[in-house]
């Protein structure tokens, strides 16, 4: 009777070990690397900020919450996440859209399809460092060819990346080409809405126009969705762009959150500030994206 | 088969003044998407001067082939100073033309050099070479005229890098043009009259139209970094390709990384682990990934300096060692979707956890990989400011780094960065066009969820 009793404890105990601790130990390696080289930095940031950090001498003397206080009260903080929403309503308001409506008429198209679904992949694959060099040459206030069809209808010619009224509008403008993935995400998700419902909805005379605004749009909400957050926080933490076409000027202008941070630490040297605004980017991020979450749930039921 | 079937019964039921519009916006799509790289390519094969002018032509100028042949017939002297001669008048020549010649589209100058009827000297520059060498080369910072262009060994030095041929016997092969034509020798004369001067004379000169010049800019463009960058050692050896090279091992070691961690993570947190624990630990991953990088940009610099990781490899590689959350989330949604009957009837023979991982996930999961490895790329292809942070040594820089600080440079030509960048892109855009099947298909089959 006990030879088979112990017998049995002892693969108990090796089912115990392959069934509970060998997941997290396949696990392990990849917990340690996240919580080394993304949680770590962030407390950090979190740790930095409250200190007037001196980096030759770690980590400097406790200020507590002053770095906040302080940094509440310089209008150019202000000014960038000012810049930074301005960038966000232009991102959807020119950019957004587009391939929404890109996706809706190619779906229309009866021929060419694969040869234009394939010519909208190409925006996708140019980086934005030539993205840059081209429009900059675009928007170039003597050569460039902006200036040219402002002439054309009869306008006043502009400074463009030069002008701190206009140099959010021309960091964004090249968006409005449109391509890339997400054309292809709503045109397959406009593909798999149900035929069925297409053709009773045609029978009740539901179609053209009426079909894709009563029919086809809502079907493919969802997506939009999922892309609308996608885009709302890619443009929070928009960094890249801005950088590249005006390195946050004229004057601020073009000045995001990204660069604020940026350059708190290269041109200013103040670690503590940049750390602080560096926690309450990551805090508006995750509110922000929270309350969309939210708003996609409530839809859903 | 669906698709088919759902385009049908749309047809019979469409509309006149949709499909019209459609049509429309499609077209006014594509032109939008099609145009900066047509002004892009134009601009390339533009020469420096007809870059800036207004209004701005969409097609580059015709290209002309200049042909100079310069007789030496009664000269008396040793050989060498016959070749330095030569060497002289062909420097000034190329360079003259260059100076002088701006608004004509000269995109070659071929110099002859004959003596009794013979060719024995031939040489030929392209003229984005000639600007190489003015803007990086041997004359950068010159004024070009007569006095700096042949001060001292300089137009030996030119004479060499450029290239040339000599054979006193006569070069066969090489055949001087015989006749003074009219348009070409005011061309020649206006080269000669002030600035620059020769030894020899000329004894004819012509003009041809050759297209294929504008393309031979490209080559030239692609040495660019060579020139610019010439005192690092490895770009002075590999020029355009160390961006290359370091770009591919990025994405390379970013694609490799991703795919094997996340699929891991996913199968893990998919089949080993209870759902609770299984959401805790999909929730730490994404967690992870919703932190933006403008907030932790520079702390981990900072960490990274102090570990070392600072102006080498592992700075550019370490920040891929760790599973993206969404791919996990997408690996991990795939896998919970593998019927159970494959796992159970494989554990029942005894199979290990690593068993089921490579041999049964991993063959089920191409197509997820597929898509993986595309954001990876795409990510990365774009990823610009992290490599520019932690580079230093020009022998490090992607090519996003590259671009950017080649266009920062206030000596960089106009025509030679949009060619470059066009060198940059086109490769990818050509595969892109190759496997456009496969990469729609992925997208389109993993995409719906999101």
């Amino acid at each position: 009777m006990q030879n088979p009793v112990r017998l049995n404890s002892k693969k108990d105990h090796g089912y115990f070990l392959r069934q509970k601790i060998a997941p997290w130990l396949f696990l392990l390696l990849p917990i340690i690397f996240t919580l080394w080289l993304k949680y770590y930095p962030i407390l950090k940031a979190a740790y930095i900020s409250l200190f007037d950090y001196d980096p030759n001498n770690q980590p400097g003397t406790f200020v507590g919450l002053k770095n906040y206080l302080d940094m509440f009260h310089t209008q150019f903080y202000w000014e960038a996440w000012h810049n930074t929403f301005v960038f966000l309503a232009l991102q959807i308001l020119m950019a957004f859209f587009i391939p929404i409506i890109q996706a809706l008429f190619l779906n229309e198209l009866r021929k060419m399809k694969n040869t234009v679904s394939t010519l909208y992949l190409l925006p996708a694959l140019i980086p934005t460092t030539i993205n840059v060099i081209v429009w900059r040459w675009i928007w170039h206030p003597d050569y460039g060819v902006a200036n040219q069809i402002v002439q054309f209808f009869g306008g006043e010619p502009q400074l463009w990346l030069s002008d701190p009224s206009l140099v959010k509008f021309c960091i964004i403008f090249p968006g409005i080409i449109g391509g890339g993935i997400s054309v292809l995400l709503y045109l397959s998700a406009i593909q798999n809405v149900s035929p069925d419902i297409i053709e009773s909805a045609s029978l009740d005379g539901c179609t053209g126009w009426k079909r894709i605004w009563y029919i086809v749009l809502p079907n493919i909400r969802y997506i939009i969705f999922i892309q609308l957050i996608i885009a709302v926080s890619t443009a929070m933490q928009m960094l890249d762009a801005p950088y590249l076409f005006a390195a946050g000027g004229p004057s601020g202008a073009s000045t995001t959150q990204g660069i604020y941070i940026y350059n708190a630490f290269n041109k200013d040297f103040n670690y503590g500030r940049g750390s602080a605004a560096s926690i309450i980017l990551m805090i508006i991020v995750m509110i922000m994206t929270m309350i969309q979450m939210h708003f996609e749930n409530a839809e859903k039921e | 088969m669906k698709k088919n079937q759902s385009t049908k019964v749309r047809l019979s039921g469409s509309d006149l003044s949709l499909k019209i519009v459609a049509v429309v916006v499609t077209v006014i799509s594509i032109l939008l998407i099609l145009f900066p790289f047509a002004l892009t390519i134009s601009n390339a094969m533009k020469d420096n001067n007809k870059i800036y002018d207004m209004p701005p032509k969409l097609l580059p100028d015709p290209a002309n082939s200049l042909a100079v042949t310069v007789d030496y017939t009664g000269f008396d002297g040793t050989e060498e100073e016959l070749i330095a001669q030569l060497q002289d008048d062909m420097v000034s020549t190329m360079f003259g033309v260059y100076t002088v010649l701006t608004r004509e589209s000269i995109f070659e100058v071929k110099f002859y050099g004959t003596m009794d009827g013979n060719t024995i000297f031939y040489s030929r520059a392209h003229q984005s070479q000639l600007q190489l060498e003015k803007d990086y080369g041997i004359y950068e910072g010159t004024v070009l005229k007569k006095q700096t262009l042949l001060y001292k060994d300089r137009a030996q030095r030119a004479a060499q890098i450029i290239g040339y041929e000599y054979n006193p016997a006569g070069l066969s092969d090489k055949a001087a043009p015989q006749e003074m034509e009219e348009t070409a020798s005011t061309l020649v004369n206006s080269v000669f009259e002030k600035k620059f001067t020769l030894h020899g004379t000329v004894a004819a000169c012509a003009t041809q139209k050759n297209n294929s010049l504008l393309l031979e800019s490209f080559a030239h463009y692609m040495k660019l970094p060579n020139y610019m960058y010439g005192r690092n050692e490895t770009v002075a050896k590999y020029g355009f390709m160390t961006f290359v090279f370091n770009t591919v091992i990025v994405i390379g070691f970013a694609i490799i990384s991703q795919v094997l961690l996340c699929s891991l993570c996913g199968f893990v947190i998919s089949r080993l682990l209870s759902p609770r624990a299984g959401k805790f630990a999909l929730l730490f991953f994404l967690g992870a990934q919703m932190i933006p990088f403008a907030s932790i940009m520079l702390p981990q610099l900072i960490m990274y300096k102090n570990m070392g990781a600072y102006n080498n490899y592992t700075a550019l590689l370490l920040p891929f060692l760790y599973p993206y959350g969404f791919y996990v989330y997408l690996f991990k949604g795939f896998f919970d979707k593998i019927p159970s009957s494959y796992f159970e009837a494989a554990r029942l023979d005894g199979a290990s956890n690593a068993y089921l991982y490579s041999r049964i996930c991993m063959p089920l999961s191409k197509s997820i990989i597929a898509l993986i490895a595309l954001q990876t790329f795409l990510g990365n292809w774009n990823d610009f400011f992290w490599a520019w942070m932690v580079t230093e040594r020009q022998d490090l820089w992607t090519l996003n780094v590259a671009l950017y600080n080649i266009s920062n440079n206030v000596s960089t030509k106009q025509n030679a960065l949009m060619g470059i960048s066009i060198v940059t892109i086109l490769p990818v855009l050509l595969i892109c066009v190759a496997f456009s099947k496969q990469l729609k298909a992925s997208i389109m089959s993993s995409g719906v969820k999101g």
